[in-house]
């Protein structure tokens, strides 16, 4: 508890706290309401939309991971978010690297180009993409959605790791470049070491985006193995769109494991985007 | 920036640093806009040949009228954002804006939106505001108003009114973090100063806090202009255009024209016109501000 916090509160701190909680609250009750749904049946959910659930139904969730394939979809979502964010990052990392550290022909050109990616919408390339990964073969693999979802990344981690590289001053490679250390030792013995809270805060900022990628993954997979959680979410609630208990249990199993993710890493993903958001 | 200091190593062989990056940006960011710029003036089914179509495509844009409509819808959308993402936004921003015990909490709670998916947001809410069992019609009829209780989504007077709510639920907590950021780093003695010379709250908040957000407050609208435009998966994953085409964008119909009826020249061309309005809305912008210089590159 802080000194401030031990201080009487003013009426208008506790109108300022009543305000706001209820908005908060008003806002958050969906969420509450969408777990504690989701172990109702069907009959509770018409009858009484507010009420507990008379019998915690723990086999609704069951039903839901197992009619939905929901394991499929977690799996193919991390296995998919996990390699385009690593590979995101570390040739963004570099790239940064070389277009603040180093000099060779086309540097500002190359980083111009780069930043197109910045105010582009991914739908205005959307079909050409999937006209373009069906000849290369990779519609239907994760590679479909782990190659532009790495790409589309690209420009705003750069720019922002770039922006980070800026901000510190290069003493300790050229130190290690004085002490006859080549251009990759310095990169990756000096450089990312010094860099690595960056590049954590774009690890974080990037599993949302490429997590919760709805477009690319809808178009590029249409074989029910290799899809992801949010067109697989989608895809459920259409199927079963009058099963309410079901939809909700699947609701909740996707949103929660989430949801309490996020409250653990709570101040690195806002540090990270108030970090960014400011630049 | 001109603090650059000598650099590192000197050579082309430094260009391996930047190469995976380029590659893959170019490979399936660049590649597939210039193809786009092409597709765009042919006829084509995804299957066949290519043929050569001239602007044909793009005067069939121009008296399409779903697709001029759909302009019309995510504009009122992007107006829709600015006030429940933006503005309420900044107004949590302020009322959140306490070292009280709670606070931090409830923070947490109100940006707990943000890391959801779209598609999880959205199936969400059509349970909130489904007609028999929703979570807003059930509370207008315990409160005696049941008259009031509407099919919300499947109405055109109202569903893409509640797409822009929803979307608010979703983002007005990012607006909150960057704008209860910024309002940290304003210097509390200007606060104290204008408390002597007798100004109330509003006369502080209209007089300090938002002069000193003017640059966020900049590149937020920026922010929710350009993601606006593009704006797909909650549109696709509530309603689809649907009621009677009342929610169609630019975005949904693009993908319904390549993709369900088969003409990827006419839907390309459709994506290259959404590219351009895009490009010359945040240029412009970004011009019209520039006196702000939220542009460092």
């Amino acid at each position: 508890m802080s000194r401030a916090t031990e201080r009487r509160r003013s009426t208008a701190e506790w109108l300022q706290f009543g305000v706001a909680g209820a908005i908060v609250l008003v806002m958050f009750y969906p969420a509450i309401w969408m777990v504690y749904s989701s172990f109702k049946s069907n009959r509770e959910i018409f009858r009484s939309p507010f009420a507990l659930p008379a019998q915690w139904r723990w086999e609704n969730l069951i039903e839901a991971w197992q009619v939905g394939g929901l394991g499929t979809l977690y799996f193919n979502s991390v296995f998919v978010t996990l390699v385009a964010v690593s590979m995101c990052v570390l040739f963004a990392t570099a790239a940064a690297f070389a277009f603040t550290r180093l000099e060779f022909p086309g540097r500002k050109l190359m980083y111009r180009i780069l930043l197109i990616g910045l105010l582009l919408p991914p739908p205005s390339v959307a079909i050409a993409l999937f006209t373009q990964l069906r000849d290369m073969h990779l519609l239907n693999t994760p590679w479909a959605l782990i190659l532009p979802g790495a790409a589309w990344q690209l420009a705003f981690t750069v720019f922002l790791m770039r922006a980070y590289f800026i901000s510190i001053r290069p003493d300790m490679e050229e130190a290690a470049r004085l002490d006859g250390a080549n251009t990759w030792e310095i990169f990756w013995h000096v450089s990312v070491p010094m860099v690595w809270p960056a590049m954590l805060t774009m690890v974080v900022l990037n599993t949302i985006s490429v997590w919760n990628e709805l477009l690319f993954a809808l178009l590029f997979i249409t074989d029910d193995a290799q899809r992801t959680l949010p067109v697989g979410l989608v895809r459920f609630s259409g199927y079963h769109s009058t099963d309410y208990s079901l939809v909700f249990a699947a609701l909740t199993i996707t949103t929660v494991p989430i949801l309490i993710l996020y409250f653990i890493l709570q101040r690195h993903v806002i540090a990270g985007l108030t970090a960014t958001a400011m630049d | 920036m001109q603090d650059r200091s000598a650099p590192i190593s000197t050579g082309a062989a430094n260009l391996l640093f930047a190469a995976p990056a380029m590659l893959l940006f170019a490979t399936f960011v660049l590649l597939p806009l210039g193809a786009s710029v092409y597709y765009a003036f042919t006829f084509w089914d995804g299957f066949s040949a290519p043929r050569w179509a001239g602007l044909a495509n793009f005067i069939r844009a121009l008296t399409d009228t779903t697709f001029l409509m759909s302009f019309v819808h995510v504009v009122l959308y992007i107006a829709a954002t600015l006030v429940f993402e933006v503005t309420f936004g900044l107004v949590m921003a302020v009322l959140l804006n306490s070292d009280r015990r709670g606070f931090s909490l409830m923070r947490g709670m109100f940006f707990a939106p943000v890391v959801l998916s779209m598609s999880a947001a959205g199936v969400l809410w059509k349970f909130v505001l489904d007609y028999r069992t929703g979570l807003l019609n059930s509370t207008l009829r315990s409160v005696g108003l049941g008259d009031w209780a509407q099919p919300w989504l499947a109405q055109p007077e109202t569903a893409l009114l509640f797409i822009c709510i929803v979307s608010g639920w979703k983002y007005a907590g990012f607006y909150m973090v960057i704008f209860f950021a910024a309002l940290r780093r304003i210097p509390r003695n200007l606060y104290e100063a204008a408390r002597l010379d007798g100004a109330n709250g509003v006369q502080q908040f209209t007089a300090i806090t938002l002069p000193m957000l003017k640059q966020n407050v900049i590149v937020c609208i920026l922010l929710a202009v350009t993601g606006g435009f593009a704006g797909f998966d909650l549109f696709f994953t509530m309603t689809n255009g649907q009621p009677f085409g009342a929610t169609e964008v630019p975005a949904t119909w693009i993908i319904k024209q390549a993709f369900d009826q088969n003409q990827i020249g006419y839907g390309v061309a459709l994506t290259v016109v959404l590219t351009l309005v895009v490009s010359l809305i945040s240029i412009g912008y970004l011009k019209i501000s520039e006196r702000g210089n939220v542009t460092r590159y």
